[in-house]
């Protein structure tokens, strides 16, 4: 099967007016006004297998919503190449959207003074789905996102989550193979967030679709994601499995103990850095490479009640991986 | 634009509007006082004349009757469709409309109906009907049918005019109001070309299409054009139309979307 998703050192500049600051500058501008090349997202390179769950990781303005949105055919490459679903997203036209759902966790195509189930009539029409197909969908989605209590309701009373729940169903009736998902859980509640990911997990397994999705929430992409992207500045520094990023990133381990008694920090420092010390719990860390001889020390030394050997946090991963790529750019 | 998307969009509307039926007697209100104050105001300018642009008052009535019934096709369909554009994509709420298997201009432009406001065109075509019968004219068959070909071409050129104006949204994102642009335009077509200076009128034939919004549709009502100048309006009409798609389309490869 040819990958769903490609992309051929892709990027996307944008023309920012510069204006200095105050009035003075403001008349500048008006008069004479500078730009200045912002270079969004540079030569990005990368491929999906269709039945993947993507992230695309990076800090805020590093290019992931540009690139989502070149996927989708709403920016205009300023060069290189892509294809979604054997399109050229730019002109792909209805045969192209048809194969695709955009979902943007800070805006809303749900008719605000009406219910639900409203605006899913009108994406019936759009996408001139049958009224059987439609049914039948719409019970999928109902049953999975557990909607029932909300289809009539119009959409100023629901919840936040309440209305992502039902922007993903009003995205998804057309049953696209290709999902973008920026920011889905965003501001949501943990049970919510929640929800919504096993949505997509379920959604995926049973028809096989690919979704490339953004987010600031690590569990999301934890959770969901066999593979991330991560992007700074416009530029692609990783891509691959979450698990061997941080292996190649991270040089330590973190032992997290459950002490019995008596022992004293000193004692501890001895085997590695003393990350958290709050009896009974402890936390080392340690070189990647000693952790499992300095895990057989402790538990025969000391009076260790529990032991357990985990990677650091991920997000301290993703902060060391963004700093480096930093470091690159500027080298 | 396939009518089933249409009636689905319209069906929405409607079933929001009609939530707020104090609108509709608010609207007809207000068209009575707005045709009130532009009848005083020509009364006012033939106290001083007998003719203004060479047309006499019936006349200019006609014209003001073609074009309010113009102004509530605005109102109802393009305002609040296509002249929220410029908002639209400084916010990049268009990014919703771009990802749908619709065309973008057509979905834009025709996804709202004030219904209500339609009843501006109503009223206008009554009051060009009453002028045209204190003139003493029954227009003949063929100069009905030019008039409503040329009057058609008219919400064409119209149409292909706000387009123009929006899509300066795309290069100009922080433009605040484009739609004062096209009133201060439109402003124009209130009194007959003929009345407006030479370099003025050149403008409002073949640069700005104003002439053809209401001095033409008009001028076939009262018999001062033949018939036969509703076909050249439909090709001005289809110019316009062709040259405001280029400029949508060339436009809308520059949106940037609004971040995040």
């Amino acid at each position: 099967m040819p990958p769903a998703i490609t992309a051929d050192r892709l990027s996307k500049t944008f023309k920012v007016k510069v204006r200095d600051p105050g009035l003075k500058g403001a008349l500048q501008a008006l008069l004479k006004p500078r730009y200045r090349d912002v270079h969004a997202v540079r030569d990005v390179t990368f491929g999906i297998e269709p039945g993947e769950i993507v992230a695309f990781l990076g800090p805020n303005g590093a290019g992931k919503t540009t690139t989502l949105k070149m996927l989708a055919g709403l920016l205009y490459p300023t060069s290189g190449r892509v294809t979604v679903a054997g399109f050229a997203p730019w002109g792909g036209g209805p045969a192209f959207k048809r194969r695709i759902a955009l979902v943007l966790g800070n805006r809303q195509q749900l008719v605000w003074d009406l219910p639900p189930e409203e605006t899913f009539q009108l994406n019936r029409a759009i996408y001139d789905i049958a009224e059987s197909d439609y049914r039948e969908r719409l019970a999928e989605l109902v049953a999975l996102l557990e909607l029932e209590d909300l289809l009539d309701k119009p959409v100023r009373q629901l919840s936040l989550g309440e209305r992502m729940k039902c922007e993903l169903a009003a995205a998804l009736l057309h049953h696209p193979p290709i999902l973008f998902l920026d920011e889905p859980t965003l501001g949501l509640d943990v049970t919510a967030q929640e929800a919504i990911r096993r949505f997509l997990t379920q959604y995926r397994d049973r028809h096989g679709a690919t979704v490339l999705l953004t987010s600031h929430y690590m569990q999301d992409v934890t959770a969901l994601a066999s593979r991330v992207l991560i992007i700074n500045r416009g530029r692609l520094l990783y891509d691959g499995a979450l698990a061997a990023l941080v292996a190649r990133i991270a040089h330590t381990k973190r032992i997290e103990l459950m002490l019995a008694d008596g022992v004293t920090a000193e004692q501890l420092a001895a085997f590695g850095d003393v990350k958290e010390f709050r009896f009974p719990n402890a936390v080392l860390e340690v070189p990647r490479e000693e952790a499992a001889a300095t895990s057989a020390r402790l538990l025969a030394q000391l009076p260790v009640a529990d032991l357990s050997i985990e990677d650091p946090p991920i997000e301290d991963v993703i902060r060391v991986a963004f700093a480096r790529g930093v470091a690159e750019d500027e080298a | 634009m396939k009518i089933r998307i249409l009636a689905a969009l319209w069906r929405l509307n409607l079933a929001e509007e009609l939530q707020y039926r104090a609108n509709f007697v608010a609207s007809v209100l207000g068209t009575f006082f707005w045709i009130g104050t532009a009848l005083l105001t020509l009364a006012v300018f033939f106290s001083h004349t007998t003719r203004l642009g060479g047309w006499d008052y019936w006349e200019v009535v006609v014209l003001l009757g073609v074009f309010n019934a113009l102004t509530g096709v605005i109102e109802a369909v393009l305002r609040p469709g296509i002249g929220r554009l410029a908002g639209e994509v400084r916010s990049g709420g268009l990014d919703l409309v771009l990802a749908k298997p619709v065309d973008a201009q057509g979905f834009v432009s025709f996804r709202r109906l004030d219904i209500w406001r339609l009843a501006d065109v109503v009223l206008g075509l009554a009051l060009a009907g009453y002028a045209l019968h204190r003139l003493g004219r029954v227009p003949s068959l063929a100069q009905l049918a030019a008039f409503v070909l040329a009057l058609a071409s008219a919400a064409v050129v119209v149409y292909a005019l706000w387009v123009v104006l929006m899509s300066l949204a795309f290069w100009f994102v922080s433009v605040e109001n484009l739609s004062v642009l096209f009133d201060a335009v439109y402003e124009g077509a209130r009194y007959p070309v003929s009345a407006y200076p030479e370099a003025l009128r050149f403008l409002f034939v073949y640069l700005i299409p104003i002439a053809w919004t209401t001095t033409i549709p008009a001028s076939t009502l009262t018999g001062r054009l033949r018939p036969e100048i509703g076909l050249v309006a439909a090709l001005v009409a289809g110019a316009a139309l062709a040259l405001a798609r280029l400029v949508w389309r060339t436009a809308l490869k520059r949106y940037t979307g609004a971040s995040g």
